[in-house]
Order: C-alpha cells, then structure tokens, then sequence
C-alpha cells in the first residue's frame, strides 16, 4: 500500500506542489520588506552606532580626559592628550576614535564616568577618504550638539537597567 | 593516446558557496573529487594571542567574532571559564536570560545555516524565509545588547543589563498605512520577554512551512541523502560535536551531559540521526530549532515571574552601577580600577564548554594570576569538521562538495580565528 | 633578650624567623607577605597613624599595626583572619568618607595606592551618605601639584621633610576631620629633593606639575635610565609614551640613590621638548643660517677640519661636554687624534692646570660610606645643591653625629648642623693652609699661615675621627689657584688620616679622563685652547657663553678660528654666534650610552626614545666624521662596541686619587680688591636643565644678579634692586644689586652660567662694581 502512495506522491509532484503552493501564498501577502533608506527598522534606545561626545547644559564638554574609555578600549581605537586647560580643569586636547579599528563594543560609553562619550543611533555614514574614519574631537562634539536630544533621552530610558 | 591527468581545482576563497573564505584545493577525477584540501587562516585575527594581552572583559566582544553567526554562545563559552576561575556564583536571573539567549543564539544560527544551505543547493526561498525569522531574533539581540550581532552581552558574572521593559516600535511612514504599522507594532506593544513569547508561538508553524519545502522535496533528498555519510565510529573519531555528531546517532549533547545555566530545569529533547548523512543533519537541526524554541518557552516564562539582579554584586569583579559609581567613593574606585586594570584571576588552568549551535565551543585558559589570561585556547567545534572535510567528500561529485561545506556549517571566524 | 637575637615567628602559619626587635611589617615585607599600608614607608620613621596594617596577634585582643609591632618569640601573626580583614575594611572605610570622588580627574589615578588598596582590601559599596569635606589648595611651588582635599593624613610627606629633605616644609595643623596638611610659611617647598614627595605621597595630593593632566600610568612605558647631571648617576626609571619622555621615576639603588633622586634630574627632561630644540643640521651661508641634510653638513664638517688642519693637527682643537658619554668621548677624542691633534679637553669650567691630576679622580669611597662618616670637610663645594644625592648623604652622617666642615666663599643653607669657614676665594687658601699648618705640614704658604681656634678645630676632628673625608668641590674646581687648593688638601687629608675625594661636577667628568679625552703630550688643555685661538675647534655638546670658566673670552677665541663645528642638541645664540655647522645630536634618553659616577661605577643605559627630528647620536655623528676623514678604525656599530674599545684602552685601572702634588705654585688670586664668585647655580649646570622650563621657575634659579653682603654694599653705596655695571677684565655687565648675607667681605656673588653674567670673565676673579 505505502508503496504505491508514495508511488502517486511522486507521480504527481505532491511535495512540490506543496512547496509551490507555500511560495504562492506569501506572493499574495503583504510585503515584509522595509523601504530602506525612507522606511526604516525599529532601533533600540541601546543601540551602538557612531560615536558622540556630549557636552552640559552649559555648553562645557563632559569629557575630562579621565582616559578610561581609552584603558579599557579592547581595540585601542582611542587616543585621547591631555592638559590642564587656562583655568586649571583638566581636558583632552586630542580625542581620536579611529573607527577602522572600532569594534563598536561599547565598552567606552560603559566605562565614561561623566556620560561623555557614548554611541549614537546613528549606523549609516561613510567615508571618502582614510583620514575621514578618525573621528576627531571636534566632529564626535558637532555629533553630540546633533543628537544631543536624542541621547538625553536614551541615557535616561537606560538609567533603570544600568 | 593522450595522457589523461587530474584536474585540480581551487575552489573559493572567493566562492559564494564557500562559506567565508574557505580555500579548498580540490583534486578532481573528472568530476570526482579525489582530494580536497582545504586551506584556512585567512580570516587569523590571532584573538587568542590578543587575548594574552588584554584584560579578561576585554576579550568578550572578541569572542562574538569567533563564529559570528552564533556570537552569545561564544561569549557564554568564554565567561563561564573566567566564572569557572574565579569561583563566582551567577545569579539565577541572568543563567535564565543566557540560557534563552544561547538558543535565541541556536536559532539565529541554524536559521543562517539553514537559508545558506539550501541556497547552495538551490532553493532560493528558504534564504529569504529564514531571514525574515532573523530579523525578529535579531531584533531581540539588539534591544537587549545595543548590537545586533557583535552583542558584548555575557559578563563575567552575569549579563550586562536586564531585558528592556519596551521595545522600540515602527514609525509611521509614506510607504504603510497607519493601521499597517500599528499590525506590525501589535507585537512590540510589551516588553522584550513578550516580543520573544509572541515569537515562539509564530515559530513551530515557520519551521513547518520550512519543512514543506524541504523535508520531502525530491530535489532536496536528491542533493543530501546518502552525501557525506560519517559512521559514529568516525564521528567520534574525528572529534565532532553537536549536529555533526548527533546526526550519526550518537546522542551527546553539553546541555543534557554537562549541563550549565539553566539548562539542568529545562524541558526539552536531544534529537539523533541514523545514517549520518546530509539529510539526517537536516533533520536533527531541524529538530533542534523546534527544541530551542521550547526551551526559550520556558525561560520567558520563568523570567517573567522571577524579576531579580542579572549580574553579581561583588564589584570586585563586576562593575557597580551608575549610581553607586557617581556617589560613593568605593564604587568610584572599583568602576575605575576594573575599566583600567580589570580583575586578577587566582592562577590556575580551566576550561570550561558550552554546546554551541554547532558543536562543543569550549574555552580553555591559564591564568597566573595576573588580569589577562596566560593563555587562552578556543576549541571551536568547525574546526574539527572542517578537518573531515577530505573524508566527508571523497568520491563524491563536485556540486556534493557544496552540499558538505553546508552541512558542517562551517564559519571561519572560530577555524581560523 | 640581647638586640640581635633571632626569633622565629609565624604568620598566617609560615615560619619566618628574623632579628627580635624588627617590625613585623618589614618581616613580612622580606618574606613577600603582602600587608595594606600607607604612612609605612621604609625610608622614614614610624607614624602608625593610618592604621591600615592592622593585623591579627595571637593572645592580643585587638589587632595591632604591623609598621610599629617588633616581633617576639613566638609571635603568631594572621593577616587574612577575619579580624585583621575586618579592621583593614573598616580603615579602608573610614579612610573613604573623605575622599573626593576625583579619580577621573587625578593624576594618580591607576597607580594610588589608595585605589589598589580599596580594591583588595576595602568594601566594594559605600555606606557614606553625608557630605564630605574640602580643603583648600596651597601653590607650593612650580613642580608639586596639590590637592589636599585628596589626602589621607598618612604624613608620609611631612616626615619627609623632616627626615630627608630636612627642612620642615610641610606639617599638619588641625586634627581629626580637620587635620590639614599645608606649607608652614606657604611658600614653595624649596628643597632639591622635593620632588621625592609625589612619590610618596599614597594618594593623588601631591602630584608632579609638570605632568600634569598629561598621561596616565598605564599609557608610559618604564625604561631604565641613568641620571644625566651629576656624578652621582642616580638610577632612573624614564616613563616613556609615545616616543616621548613623559615624567623620571627613581629607581631604588641602595648603593647610589636609595629610592631618591634630586628635582634636577626628576624634572630636567622637560628641556628636551624645549623650543629651541635641533632637529635639522645648521650650516652657516653668508652668515645665516640654514637647515640643511647631514649629508652636506658632515661634508662642510669634514672640509673645514681638514681645511682649518692644513699641515698640522696642533691647528685643531676639542672641547667636550662632561656631560657626554663615555662612548662619545672616546670616538671625540680617537677623532682629534686621527687628526694628528692633542687638543681635547673637557674640564670646561677649571682654570688652574698647574698640579698634576690624578689620573683616575673619584669620591675616595663609595658613596653608601658616605653615610658612616665621622667627619667630613668640604673646599669649595655647595653639595646641596651640586650632588643634591650626596649632600643627602652627608647629612645623614651629620645627623648621626659627624662633624662636618666647610671652607667655602659662600654660607651654605644647610639643613644639618656643621662648621661653616666663610671666607674671600683667597682667604680660603688661608684658610687651608692654616689647618694643614694645624695638622703638621709645612713648606711654602703653609708655613706662613696664621692658625687660629676653628683651623685647629677642623683640624683635631678630622684626626680623631675615625671615619673621615676631604672633598674637592665644584668651587674648588673653578678657583683660579685650585693647584694649591688640590695641594693644600692633599696635605690636609694625608696628615690627618682622611681620605682624600673629589665631588666631580658632572655626569662623567670620570668618564671623561678614562676614555682618555684629555690633552696629550703637548696638547692644550681647555683653558690654553681657550685663550689660544685654533684654527679649527670641535665642540661636542658645549654652549660656549655658559659652559666655560670665562665665557667671554671663549667666544672671543672661539670668534677668531677660520672653522668651528659644533655638535649640540640645542640651538644656542652663543654656538650660532661662533660655530660654522651644527650637527644634531641626540641629548640625555635619547641615545646609549656610558656614565662612569663619582664612585668610579661604569653605568650603562640605553636609549630609551627616538633621537628627537633629524638628530643622531653623537657617537654615530662622530663615526661617519671619522669616517669620512678617512681615519682608521671608526667602523663600530653599537655604541656597545665602542664601550668594548674604550675599556680596553682604560684597561682595569682603579680608581686613584693619588698625585705628586705640593704648594710650591705662584698665589694666581691676590684677592685685593672685590673677588668675584661665579658659583654656577644649581639648574643652570648643563644646556638640557637650563631649558627645563619648570625648574627655571623655581627659587634655586637664581638670576642674574650681583649679591654683595650688606657691609659692602653699604661702603660702595648700593642699595638692595640698584643697578650696577660689572666690570671684569675688558668686559662688562649691568645687573642688579641683591644684598646676600652669605656673601663674605671683599666679594660679590655673581654666578655663571646664566643670561645677563655670559658676558663676564672667569668664574672667580677680580671684578669692579660701578653704580649705573
């Protein structure tokens, strides 16, 4: 008897049949796909995208050249100089993220005592030549001045879990 | 008469088929395979050098790029041998969470396999179901790590965070009706825990149709059936683990015979093959798939009534929180000294081994007592099936050699390392 | 129970056995056993104020501190019983309530002992809700950050002061909470050890100023060094980061520095970085000049040493930096006698080539014995402040009973006590003969010497003593009658018993005679080669204006010679005045090298960062001179190799102070009128100090200035701020009247090697003062 059910199985095609009748299903149905770049995914308030560096209300840089974003940066992707600035409080001179060595770990913004450097939601950019991947001191402020909202608001849903 | 040689072929490192960057230089009889040699290490990043460098946390998002389409269950391999040398106690809480997140990770992982493997072989439609299915798990890795693949979530002594109370939601746009947002943000009106519950109940119907296009499709069992055959003898021989070994029929499995996390209070099942072929490693990940999904089941239940800390409080190894480290000296100090110096582990050896989704990933490390490991060895279970590539293909046809790379799921972020 | 009797005693079940009566802290530290401990420091006396080392003792109901516990027989010690862990926690905790949470934003942080204590020792979650105190900030000077807020009243800077630098600079007022650490006068700590205090200091209150801000402990890099300013050769550890020298570290050294160093070497590595750095070799064209590639500079070198030689190699001369490596010596020297020249010379800043030298001059002892001496008396010589190291040395002598003695044209601020002899520079000859007269010898001046009741003093302790020393110090060296004064003492320590030593000035003025960088048979001395115009000079790390003993007249030879090259690390307005080319050189950490110290110690080190720019190690410039003049044997390839070379031809001389030396010279000094003393202050002794920014703001940069004691100045009619016009020889300066007390009758104190005196004459010598 199972012989010749599966004889007719086989015969007439009936798992690919029911494979085509699967696929043919899903073509009348509404469409997964997400409109990339105008319809975009849903990104978590814990997203790690491109670095920032946030500054206080007053406008002063958080940053205080603790360095250790740059200790515990598992890829050394950070070079941070320091010195005491004109009224004695201690600030970086130079703080470099080389995103070709980036790993995007998150390890900096979990370390910064002062919520200074953190990651942004932002995961599109690009560069057009090789010194554009050093995220200089003053792009990762013109990033933190951009989304300053934005990652206010992501610290401060996070501040439960942290 | 002319002199009749064998051809050699090399097939990848640049071959869609080939998985990564696998080389294999293959020595054909015609189109029979006479020998296959495959060449790696030109993904060697020398993680387990770099890691003799570098303090134990700063190794974890390292290893999410062993084998990065199974990266938590890499980090769980790694923290559970620097737990193992510390002698720290996990909280209950975060073994939950890694145990969901382990076969979170097993989905992810066969759901890869699965898309790419029958790709290979030719069936285009499973890559593009099972990468729906992807996109919600990695939805679930991202609003838990930040990440969506390299998480860094797994600690020393826990998790980093707990699971988020909301999850992030669909804006409206042009292209969607409001009332078609809101459908797909039916689902991420809860917390992440419900997201994933939602999610087990869609998945046994997912697997279903995967099944219907596969299972007893002619062209499917044409391609795996009777390919790449291992005897258990063999299996056992070549050092094979998980699926690989299973699907020769020899029931082991480090969840159920060495069991960590939460594994020893979960419910579920080890599937094994008979015939050690293709097909029957089809199966059993198959199997698998439906088992994790009854596993994560059980965590969302359980988390769900068991709110609690996901990561030790000893702060000697395990930094404070933000509020501790911005008003108390002893936070202050501990948060500084363990993201410069880290911990120092007692000296001594370990290894401790998680079953990956594609085998046993184990983590072997010599400590001096120091804060970074003397040594660090991975055994990456790819490794050992990559090995048995020559014996796996052997005699058979060129396209077959395709259909093995497949089911040994071979990633070369852990053979090459 | 006799003091040295051995006990046996266990801790935490190990069996140490040890002298009764020792600590247990340092017990425990020789046998590796780890105890928490911050006012504990092994070098000062016992406080027991932080009680952090509280240990458990059996038979003892509270635990006690193991910095002030003499072990006993059968003392059974636990440092992990709960007890002692539970009063380290609750010291830790309480040492905790007061500490700002500054450690983002303190220097110290990663290396505080605070911190690695907390972290093994201390809770890891802070009961404190209270608010918590602050302090306010004193300036204590340009070197030393504070932050008392941070401290911990552990007074290890306090005893410091007391103990080692000797002056009482910082105490503690206040107790309790209120406890305040701060400078007494609130002024800068003044010592030449001061910068000892931010190592000591446990915690992040006292850090280098320097260094401020610029890196943090784990980004430097430690390489081994040997200190490049006196002759003590203090044993350093260079903190390097990224190809620069960051901050100097002492390395313990019992035998040379203990765990000191002096704020000259501590601090001197900021000259490397100064502006006026070479990076580019010079050549002069039409009088200007321009940067150029060393492959012309060693040319036009290599031309104008030949073409200034013509036939004869007496037409050329050398003269050398006593700060310069053994290495560079030898191939200097190898190179001016390739050339057929004898002239090569390095004692810079000496006058008097009259007596014969010993061929091998040291200390005449270690420098570890300088500590057991009885009595000690020093001619010329301002150790404080020339071997800061070994001025420190004697006065721990001092303070276990020595008397020590000086005869010098200047009172000493001394921090022990000890016979001072002030006195013009030629009534320091007086003087000398007139205790060698006291001790017995005779022939010439002696015997016309008149003895009072100090020179018999002197006199009978350096004879009764057992353990004593003659030291010939840097002002000696410069006194235009330093054969006599090198007699005099010759006589003085032989009649008495002592031994006699020299305080050589610089980093290898040792080094220097041994690698045989001294004129020949017929060769001209520094002095000669400086009076005689050459045809041709080679200078090696030399600024002629303030290296030599009388500046002006070294530029006026140096002006006449057809071609004078010069090799320096630094652009210098006197070597650009003079030189033609300008090699440049790799200065102090930057290249390998050889240091013999003033115990005759050959002391290696290597280079610790790249040769700032385009400049090269001297030794390498002078190879591919060497070679490029066609001399034989410059093919070396290490500066090892050279060190080989040179020891072979040093072969295993000793050191040896001996020489036949007597009185029988002419008085060069009548002293008649106002003498000048041009003592060279203690930051202006080398081209790389006088750029170290921060010690130039320090008081003991003293500058230009003519200081005549009140007495003098009163008979010449000057007030304190006049101006005056200099005159010495044919030259002149206007500086400004300092009244000093320290400055003896008949002299006026203007020291040399500074801007506004590099235009004057000899160091010491007859000078007028005209009210401008």
């Amino acid at each position: 008897m199972n012989v010749l059910r599966d004889y007719i199985k086989s015969l007439f095609l009936l798992e690919l049949m029911r494979g085509l009748a699967l696929t043919g299903r899903y073509l009348f149905k509404k469409k997964f796909t997400v409109q990339y770049p105008e319809e975009k995914a849903p990104i978590s308030p814990r997203f790690r995208g491109l670095h920032a560096q946030r500054r206080y209300a007053s406008g002063e840089e958080r940053c205080i050249a603790c360095k250790l974003c740059e200790a515990t940066c598992p890829a050394l992707a950070i070079t941070i100089e320091a010195e005491p600035r004109a009224d004695g409080s201690r600030r970086t001179t130079r703080y470099d993220i080389d995103l070709f060595k980036c790993i995007f770990c998150g390890y900096c913004q979990e370390s910064c005592p002062v919520d200074a450097i953190v990651e942004t939601r932002l995961y599109e950019y690009h560069f057009e030549n090789r010194e554009d991947a050093i995220m200089t001191k003053e792009k990762l402020l013109a990033m933190g001045d951009k989304f300053e909202q934005q990652l206010a608001a992501d610290i401060a849903a996070q501040s439960q879990y942290r | 008469m002319p002199e009749i040689r064998n051809y050699t072929l090399n097939f990848g490192p640049q071959h869609p088929a080939a998985h990564g960057v696998l080389r294999l230089v293959l020595e054909m009889d015609g189109e029979v395979i006479e020998r296959a040699d495959p060449h790696i290490g030109l993904l060697h990043r020398a993680t387990e050098k770099l890691a003799e460098s570098k303090p134990y946390n700063h190794s974890i998002p390292y290893m999410d790029r062993f084998d990065y389409v199974s990266m938590m269950c890499n980090e769980h391999g790694y923290v559970m041998a620097v737990e193992k040398l510390l002698g720290v106690e996990v909280p209950e809480r975060a073994l939950y969470i890694r145990t969901m997140y382990d076969e979170i990770t097993r989905l992810l992982n066969h759901l890869m396999w699965l898309g790419t493997h029958a790709l290979d072989v030719g069936a285009m439609t499973m890559f593009l179901y099972t990468f729906r299915e992807r996109e919600d798990l990695l939805d679930c890795y991202e609003a838990v790590s930040g990440a969506r693949m390299h998480a860094a979530y797994y600690r020393v002594g826990g998790v980093y965070r707990d699971l988020p109370d909301d999850m992030p939601k669909y804006e409206n746009n042009k292209f969607r009706s409001d009332a078609e947002i809101a459908k797909k943000n039916e689902v991420r009106q809860g917390s992440l825990l419900d997201f994933i519950e939602d999610f087990t109940n869609r998945f046994p119907g997912l697997v279903d149709e995967y099944e219907t296009l596969l299972t007893d499709n002619r062209i499917w069992k044409q391609r795996t059936v009777g390919i790449g055959v291992v005897s258990p003898e063999r299996a056992l021989q070549l050092g094979f683990s998980g699926a690989m070994l299973r699907g020769s029929g020899i029931a082991w499995d480090l969840r159920k015979k060495q069991p960590y996390a939460a594994y020893r209070k979960m419910d579920f099942d080890i599937p094994i093959g008979h015939n050690g072929d293709c097909y029957d490693r089809y199966l059993v990940r198959i199997e698998e798939m439906r088992q994790s999904n009854r596993i994560i089941r059980q965590c969302v239940d359980w988390l769900k009534r068991h709110p609690g800390p996901v990561i030790v409080s000893d702060h000697k190894v395990a930094p404070p929180n933000r509020v501790d480290m911005k008003e108390g000296m002893e936070g202050l100090i501990h948060h500084f000294k363990l993201f410069t110096e880290g911990y120092c582990t007692p000296p001594g050896e370990v290894y401790a081994a998680v079953e990956a989704p594609k085998g046993e990933f184990g983590c072997y490390i010599i400590s001096d007592g120091a804060n970074k490991p003397y040594r660090m060895k991975i055994r990456a279970p790819g490794f050992a099936h990559l090995s048995a590539m020559d014996e796996m293909v052997k005699g058979h046809m060129l396209a077959d050699v395709v259909a093995v790379i497949g089911t040994m799921d071979i990633v070369f972020g852990e053979v090459d390392r | 129970m006799s003091d040295d009797q051995m006990v046996t005693i266990q801790v935490d079940g190990r069996e140490l056995k040890a002298k009764a009566g020792t600590l247990l802290i340092e017990v425990t530290d020789a046998a590796g056993i780890n105890i928490p401990r911050f006012c504990y420091h092994k070098k000062l006396s016992i406080a027991a104020n932080c009680r952090m080392c509280l240990v458990e003792v059996a038979k003892v109901p509270k635990p006690l501190p193991a910095c002030a516990t003499p072990v006993n027989e059968g003392m059974q010690v636990y440092t992990r019983s709960p007890l002692a862990l539970a009063a380290q926690k609750g010291t830790m905790e309480f040492l905790l309530i007061n500490h700002p949470l500054d450690c983002p934003i303190c220097d110290q942080g990663g290396e505080c002992e605070l911190q690695d204590i907390a972290l093994g020792y201390g809770n890891d979650a802070s009961r404190f809700v209270e608010g918590k105190r602050v302090v306010p900030d004193r300036d204590i000077g340009p070197l030393i950050a504070t932050d008392f807020t941070r401290c911990i009243h552990c007074t290890r800077c306090v005893r410091f002061g007391a103990e080692i630098a000797g002056i009482r600079e910082l105490g503690a007022t206040g107790r309790g909470e209120h406890m305040e650490i701060g400078t007494y006068i609130e002024k800068s700590v003044d010592s030449e050890l001061s910068g000892n205090i931010i190592d000591i200091c446990p915690v992040g209150s006292l850090t280098s100023k320097p260094f401020l801000y610029s890196a943090r402990a784990w980004e430097l890099v430690q390489r081994k060094s040997i200190a490049p300013h006196d002759s003590v050769g203090s044993s350093l550890n260079l903190h390097v980061r990224r190809n620069q020298v960051m901050r100097v570290h002492p390395r313990d050294n019992e035998a040379v520095n203990e765990c000191w160093i002096s704020d000259r070497d501590r601090f001197s590595y900021e000259g490397l970085y100064s502006a006026d750095r070479l990076t580019r070799p010079l050549v002069k064209k039409s009088g200007n000049w321009v940067e150029t590639d060393w492959q012309e500079a060693l040319e036009a070198v290599a031309q104008g040493l030949k073409r200034a030689r013509g036939t004869s190699g007496n037409r050329l001369g050398a003269l050398l930096s006593p700060g310069a490596t053994l290495e560079e010596f030898y191939l200097a020297q190898k190179l001016m006698r390739g050339l057929g020249s004898e002239n090569i010379d390095f004692r810079l800043r000496q006058s008097d080539f009259r007596a014969e030298e010993p061929a091998y001059p040291w200390l005449g002892q270690t420098i570890a014995q300088l500590d057991e001496l009885n009595a000690a008396l020093l001619i010329g010589s301002n150790i404080r402040k020339e071997q800061p190291i070994l001025g420190h040395r004697l006065r721990k002598a001092a303070l276990t009973g020595a008397q020590i003695s000086f005869i010098n044209p200047l009172e000493l601020e001394l921090n022990y006590h000890a016979t001072q002899l002030v006195n013009s520079p030629a009534g320091m000859i007086s003087d000398l003969a007139a205790v060698a007269k006291a001790l017995g010898g005779y022939g010439g001046l002696i015997d016309s010497a008149e003895v009072s009741d100090v020179h018999h003093r002197l006199a009978e302790q350096l004879r009764t003593a057992e353990r004593a020393t003659v030291l010939l110090g840097n002002i000696a060296v410069a006194h235009p009658d330093y054969a006599l004064i090198q007699g005099l003492a010759r006589i003085i320590a032989g009649n008495s018993g002592s031994l006699l030593g020299y305080l050589p000035e610089a980093a290898n003025s040792v080094g220097g005679r041994l690698a045989g960088a001294l004129p020949g048979n017929d060769g001209s001395n520094a002095q000669e080669m400086l009076s005689n115009p050459h045809k041709g000079y080679l200078l090696m790390g030399v600024e002629p204006g303030f290296d030599c003993w009388n500046p002006a007249r070294a530029m006026e030879t140096l002006g006449q010679a057809e071609f004078v090259a010069a090799l320096s690390a630094f652009r210098s307005q006197s070597l650009e005045q003079v030189a033609d080319v300008i090699l440049p050189i790799a200065a102090f950490a930057e290249t390998s090298g050889t240091y013999v110290n003033a115990q005759g110690e050959w002391q290696s080190f290597s280079g610790a960062v790249a040769p700032a720019g385009e400049s090269r190690p001297a030794w390498k410039v002078l190879r591919v001179l060497g070679n490029l003049l066609d001399l034989p044997g410059f093919d070396q390839v290490s500066s090892e190799e050279i060190l080989a070379e040179a020891r072979q031809v040093a072969g295993d001389r000793k050191p040896d102070n001996s020489a036949d030396g007597g009185v029988a010279y002419e008085r060069l000094l009548a002293g008649v009128g106002l003498t000048r003393i041009g003592d060279v202050p203690i930051y202006a002794l080398d081209p790389l100090v006088r750029r170290a920014a921060s010690l130039q703001k320090t008081r003991d940069a003293i500058e230009a200035s003519s200081r005549i004691n009140a007495r003098e100045a009163a008979m010449a009619g000057l007030a304190d701020g006049d101006k005056v016009v200099v005159k010495q020889d044919k030259n002149s300066a206007k500086l400004r009247v300092v009244i000093d007390p320290t400055v003896p009758d008949g002299c006026v104190r203007i020291p040399a090697g500074l801007v506004g005196t590099d235009t004057l004459g000899g160091q010491i010598g007859d000078v007028t003062l005209e009210k401008a």
